[in-house]
């Protein structure tokens, strides 16, 4: 067992006295005596097989070689013999010096390590046990691991950080300045910087509780919504229009409220997976729960003349597979649609039988008019109601006399502009008709009166008015459900068996007396049998606070993600938060809490070796902000946002010429008022074009289900934050701000800016350099007062070069690396 | 004190002398507090840590290259191979015939759903005259006599295949092998796996002319799950090249510099404090940001190129075109730029107005014949074909049979379509595979979308099946599970 004097003795020790597991710590220290243990399943021996032998000898039938599989522990037997190396095929074959026999092929590119090869020897000789693959094990709540400084310990999460930086001699990061961790936990939980008096009672603040006081104003904060329904939209791949070519608009906003209100009313998590997945099934529905459903609805749409309706409405419901198992499994379910998975355990039949739960809807828009659009359209009615009587009247009355007199005065010439059968009916002797000719001739008449064709045109209107109400999108289900087909190769046009609805075999089972409806689905995906929902929601909660989750493959939870670092925090977190009513805020709470939440975020000379991409986190990471929160801080510092909540979408300022790089140019009409001035996640978002303030700070494009971002850095986003009409008029009401404060010295109103865009005071390094700009660019605008009239627009005072130069000053605090990222 | 607190200090004091003129001792405490915190913050520095990764630094392929460049000429729309390069008499001579069963086995149309009686389409032929040119007598038809003159400088590739008949799908299937979205376009692929030897001009530059952006948009040149740094950058032929290229009103390149250089040094203040290399990134975007406000300028300026290049490649004063896009894909390739793809609408030509078989193909030729011909002779004369890959072609061909709309026009074929590449690396005046004699289908040689991908990847030294990015799971290529090199139009 453990080689008593050596670190990796002491390592395990470690680990066995505080309960950890020993994964990933077994792999970086694993030693190759003969007496080192048998090696995990799940955290050795399964990744190497996965990678190098399922291709070809795991669950894909059709592609499977020599009827050898590798993924199942009773038909591994066939080059397995447990506890004799020697005598198994598969080390021979992947120790044999011959090509030929070699495995992997060489062809493949693939090859082992002589310390792979050797976890499988030590796997064979230990009797080559399999275990279920980790994520499909339904969580226990893990014992709390005890810790070498129980001080440092907020919460239980604490312990298992510690334990395992315990485990690897490492101690955490202190906490951070208190300036620092507000601003963080003001960023991470509603995307707003703290204001500079928020700052100062912060600081003032010395009570123990200073800080929980922040956490618990600001998850009641209406902003925290805000903040979380985005990360939540990019799981939606919502969007305001309809993909593909056409890229037409469409109104799907009030399913974007909805998920605002969700998480500002702390929604349990497992009433918000079952609303929107069949929200419109539920007893009674509301309003809301079927506006949940437009989740669903995200899928884009081809309107592409020519394409085959059937063809792009199977895509959408495709779409909505993948997308429910990367969002609510962590799977990658969209493997499976043309052949079996090539390393988990999910066939294709599995993935048509979750495809006819999807299959059975129409999509349907539903309307929502607001109390204000309801009394208008209420009004409208009532007009036409009116009109409509009126002119009955009226024509009756003309019956008698205006019509026979109308006919009676008509010229030949305005005769012959009739149709010829028109004609023939006006000639004709009027009780010589019969009553379509009657009604002909009414019809002609009517045509022409010019109190009739007013009227008509009025009702029109009214019409076309009154049902420009609000409407969203939305998933109604067929009273007929549509057959469904296992597809060969996932092709449209090649159906197979026919399938009833079902969940994947490896999963947990649908309760025996589940139907075949969304909601069963829906019913079953929030079952505390479901081994995955709590554990990949918790970790994407993590990730936003971390920059990666536990498992940093947040969206594939199968054997070729990789395995968490922390699984039984990973756990305890599942656990928790299931058994606490899946509540959200105190999740969230739980972990800003915890010490290695508010840990500085410096890098660390002494991890560079031990843990150089900081995943055992022996300190915070600097993560930079979502392209939306970018704007808002912009926008907060600035003084200019317009806090408002919800409602239809808002064009803020972005270049000309964005629109006319798709099929068709929309144009951009910018909004005025307060709607220009509003929070990221209200601007109108074109998948065909979209935004490009947005993309080039790597928003999602909408297409598919986005959980996690990347985080780029370009010259393009240099240019974006320095140049851009949208920055840089929020850069102008920054710099006439502290251009207004003339009773405050230079160097404080720097400070103020500092306050403002970082939270924080600046240095004297920092202070001088922003002096220097000041100066400089105060007198060369003296030079060239032109400019500065160019840039303070109308309002251009004898101060003019001076209220310039703070806007200089204030374009280059807005484009600081600080003020983009969350240190 | 340091010489930067003296520097706040004199400020500071010169500050509050001119604010105690106007105001005696009013409020001039403020700062001190503000001064005295700021004072204790310093002494953290540390030595700057070395530029971290540049996603855009060249990087070495894996084999010896023989294209360093590509320029894709993308004919948005799906050009007629029938129209142009692929003559068929045969088919003529059926003109107005029902299709031959034969034929039709295991294809898709678009437009055509299961509801539709294909019995009603008829066979058409084409009412363009064609000739042979060059060495190996490659037929041009008559819409192309610029291009005719170039036969010997390119390979002809008649039998693309591609897997989807409508255009957005097809469109990023051309571009990122394969019909999902979410996949990154063979630009990023290329500057993911080799950078690009620019340094003051994006990696992987698009630009459009016609009279409509390509169908699906920036999904053409998207980054997918790879890094953003990749996607492709649109330059615009009006206005700025570059969004947000311009300073706002009122800023010089002075006053950017002095902006930009306060922006800096403050980061470089803050990366000594944090260590992140990431910071050490942000100074180097900066500082790309502002050469590419003088080199993207300097790029679109064509002014400095003789009145004989702008003629040859028909480029009009001031005016925004294929031509003037040709020309500036030479000028982008002189810079050292990784992957150029020009965009050209429209080739839709369904018979509807706009998109006529007759006068609509006319003209669309015209937009594109003399500057693609133009253009490599340019590169060949200035000694840059060796190391460029031009290649021309849309997302799909079109169908040997006629589409009734307004008048006669032909519909959506993926099964083939016409493609030519130049330079690089690809045999000069070949033609590649052949279509059968109606022109529904390839007889000998067909090419894929992925082995047409393998092939460009291999001409930049990339072996296709080793440029991978591992997401959800799974390593990811631009060929996905297939594609082949095609050696036989490797020179």
């Amino acid at each position: 067992m453990s080689i008593p004097g050596t670190k990796f003795g002491q390592i395990r020790r470690a680990l066995r006295a505080c309960g950890a597991g020993f994964p990933a710590i077994v792999l970086a220290f694993a030693a190759h005596a003969d007496d080192a243990p048998a090696p995990s399943f799940n955290y050795e021996v399964r990744p190497i097989l996965s990678e190098n032998c399922f291709t070809c000898h795991g669950p894909d039938a059709k592609a499977r070689k020599a009827k050898l599989r590798l993924d199942l522990e009773e038909a591994s037997r066939d080059a397995i013999v447990p506890g004799d190396h020697a005598a198994s095929a598969l080390w021979e074959r992947v120790t044999t010096h011959d090509a030929d026999d070699l495995m992997p092929p060489p062809e493949t590119g693939k090859s082992l390590t002589a310390d792979q090869v050797d976890v499988l020897r030590r796997w064979i000789d230990a009797g080559a046990p399999y275990q279920k693959h980790w994520s499909f094990i339904p969580p226990a709540r893990p014992v709390v691991p005890s810790v070498s400084d129980a001080a440092w310990a907020r919460t239980p999460i604490d312990n298992f950080i510690l334990a395992r930086l315990d485990a690897m001699g490492v101690a955490p990061a202190p906490d951070a300045e208190k300036a620092t961790l507000l601003r963080r936990v003001h960023l991470d939980l509603t995307g707003l910087p703290p204001t500079p008096e928020e700052r100062a009672a912060f600081l003032a603040d010395e009570s123990p509780e200073a800080y929980e006081k922040v956490v618990d104003r600001l998850l009641a904060s209406p902003h925290f919504g805000e903040r979380w329904a985005r990360h939540w939209l990019d799981a939606a791949r919502y969007a305001d229009s309809n993909g593909y070519s056409i890229d037409s608009p469409r109104s799907i906003w009030p399913y974007r409220d909805y998920v605002i209100d969700a998480f500002n009313s702390d929604k349990p998590f497992d009433q918000f997976v079952i609303e929107q997945v069949a929200g419109d099934l539920l007893p009674d529905a509301t309003r809301e729960q079927r506006i949940a459903t437009g989740f669903h609805r995200n899928t884009m749409i081809n309107e592409e003349g020519g394409v085959d309706q059937e063809e792009f409405r199977m895509e959408a419901v495709a779409d909505r597979v993948n997308t429910t198992g990367t969002v609510f499994l962590g799977l990658t379910m969209s493997c499976a649609r043309c052949h079996d998975h090539k390393y988990d355990p999910l066939s294709q039949h599995d993935y048509f039988s979750l495809f006819a739960f999807l299959n059975n809807d129409d999509d349907v828009t539903l309307p929502l008019p607001t109390p204000k659009e309801q009394e208008k359209l209420d009004k409208a009615n009532a007009e036409i109601k009116a009109i409509q009587a009126e002119l009955a009247t009226y024509v009756a009355e003309a019956r008698a006399k205006t019509i026979p007199a109308w006919e009676k005065a008509l010229t030949l010439e305005q005769l012959r502009a009739f149709a010829p059968e028109d004609q023939a009916t006006l000639l004709s002797a009027p009780d010589a008709r019969d009553d379509a000719q009657t009604a002909r001739v009414e019809a002609l008449w009517k045509a022409q009166d010019d109190h009739i064709v007013k009227k008509n045109k009025r009702v029109d209107f009214l019409e076309k008015t009154s049902d420009r109400f609000t409407t969203t999108l939305v998933l109604a289900a067929r009273k007929q459900p549509r057959d469904t087909f296992l597809l060969i190769q996932g092709d449209y046009t090649r159906p197979d068996e026919k399938l009833l609805p079902g969940v994947p075999e490896v999963l947990n089972d649908l309760p025996a007396d589940a139907g075949a409806s969304r909601l069963d689905l829906a019913q079953w995906l929030v079952s505390p049998q479901n081994p995955l929902l709590a554990r990949v929601t918790v970790n994407r909660f993590w990730q936003r606070f971390f920059g990666k989750g536990i498992v940093e493959t947040e969206n594939d939870f199968g054997s070729q993600g990789l395995l968490p670092t922390h699984p039984e925090l990973l756990d305890w977190l599942a656990v928790e938060f299931r058994e606490n009513g899946w509540q959200v805020k105190p999740l969230l709470k739980q972990i800003v809490m915890s010490s290695v939440y508010r840990q500085a975020s410096a890098a660390r000379e002494d991890l560079r070796d031990v843990d150089p991409n900081n995943q055992y986190l022996a300190r915070q990471n600097r993560i930079r902000l979502d392209a939306e929160i970018i704007r808002d801080a912009a926008l907060a510092a600035s003084g200019a946002l317009d806090p408002a909540i919800g409602g239809p979408v808002v064009y803020p300022p972005q270049p000309a010429g964005v629109t006319s790089l798709g099929q068709r140019d929309r144009g951009w009409p910018v909004s005025k008022g307060g709607d220009r001035f509003r929070r990221g996640i209200y601007t109108a978002f074109w998948r065909g074009t979209p935004y490009y303030a947005l993309t080039v700070f790597d928003a999602p494009n909408a297409q598919e289900a986005c959980t996690r971002r990347i985080r780029s850095n370009t010259p393009l986003q240099a240019l974006t934050l320095l140049n851009d009409e949208a920055f840089f008029e929020l850069a102008e009401e920054l710099g006439k701000h502290l251009a207004a404060d003339t009773d405050t010295p230079v160097v404080d109103r720097i400070a103020d800016a500092f306050l403002r865009c970082l939270a924080r005071t600046p240095t004297p390094a920092e202070t001088a350099i922003l002096v220097k700009l000041h100066d400089t660019q105060r007198a060369s605008f003296k030079e060239t007062p032109a400019d500065a009239t160019a840039i303070l627009g109308e309002e251009v005072g004898e101060s003019a070069a001076d209220d310039a130069a703070w806007v200089m000053v204030a374009r280059a605090m807005l484009n600081l690396d600080e003020f983009v990222t969350r240190e | 004190m340091t010489p930067d607190e003296m520097i706040v200090e004199e400020a500071y004091q010169r500050e509050l002398q001119r604010i105690t003129r106007r105001h005696f001792f009013r409020d001039c405490g403020v700062g001190l507090g503000a001064m005295a915190l700021g004072a204790m913050a310093s002494g953290k520095a540390q030595a700057a840590v070395p530029s971290a990764v540049d996603a855009m630094a060249p990087r070495k392929p894996h084999f010896a290259p023989r294209a360093k460049n590509v320029i894709f000429l993308f004919m948005a729309g799906g050009p007629s191979q029938l129209e142009l390069f692929d003559y068929k008499p045969e088919l003529q001579k059926f003109t107005n015939t029902a299709i031959p069963a034969s034929y039709l086995e295991g294809r898709r149309f678009a437009f055509m759903d299961s509801s539709f009686d294909i019995s009603k389409v008829k066979l058409l032929g084409t009412q363009r005259k064609f000739a042979q040119y060059g060495s190996n007598g490659a037929w041009v038809s008559e819409c192309l006599p610029y291009t005719a003159q170039i036969v010997d400088d390119i390979s002809i590739i008649k039998t693309l295949k591609t897997e989807v008949p409508n255009h957005a799908p097809a469109k990023i299937f051309m571009n990122t092998g394969s019909a999902q979205f979410g996949r990154p376009s063979m630009g990023a692929w290329v500057t993911y796996g080799l950078g690009s030897e620019a340094d003051d001009l994006p990696g992987f530059v698009v630009l459009q002319s016609g009279p409509r952006g390509p169908r699906g948009g920036a999904v053409n040149w998207a980054s997918g799950f790879l890094p953003t740094a990749h996607q492709g950058v649109p330059f615009r032929g009006q206005g700025d090249p570059i969004l947000n290229l311009s300073n706002p009103a009122g800023v010089s390149a002075g006053r950017q510099r002095s902006v930009i250089d306060a922006i800096n040094a403050l980061n470089r203040e803050h990366q000594s404090a944090t260590g992140d290399p990431e910071i050490d990134t942000r100074v180097a975007a900066y500082e790309m940001a502002y050469r590419m406000q003088t080199s993207a300028p300097e790029l679109m300026d064509i002014t400095g190129e003789s009145q004989a290049t702008l003629d040859s490649y028909g480029i009009q004063e001031g005016e925004a075109s294929f031509g003037r896009n040709c020309l500036l894909a030479r000028r982008l390739v002189e810079r050292g730029v990784r992957f150029i793809q020009l965009y050209h609408t429209n080739w839709d030509h369904h018979g509807g107005s706009g998109e006529t078989l007759t006068k609509d193909l006319d003209l669309v030729c015209k937009q594109i014949d003399q500057p693609c011909a133009a253009l490599i002779q340019d590169l060949k004369q200035r000694g840059l074909l060796d190391d460029t890959l031009v290649v021309w072609g849309g997302e799909f061909g079109r169908t040997p049979m006629g589409e009734l709309r307004d008048t006669i026009g032909r519909n959506h074929h993926n099964d083939c379509g016409v493609m030519w590449m130049a330079g690089g690396g690809v045999k000069a005046g070949y033609i590649h595979g052949e279509t059968d004699e109606l022109g529904f289908g390839s007889i000998e040689k067909e090419v894929h979308v992925h082995d047409l991908h393998a092939t460009i990847l291999h001409l930049l030294g990339i072996e296709h099946t080793r440029l991978t990015h591992r997401f959800m799971g799974r390593d990811f290529r631009l060929t996905d599970v297939a594609g082949h090199v095609v050696h036989d139009l490797i020179a």
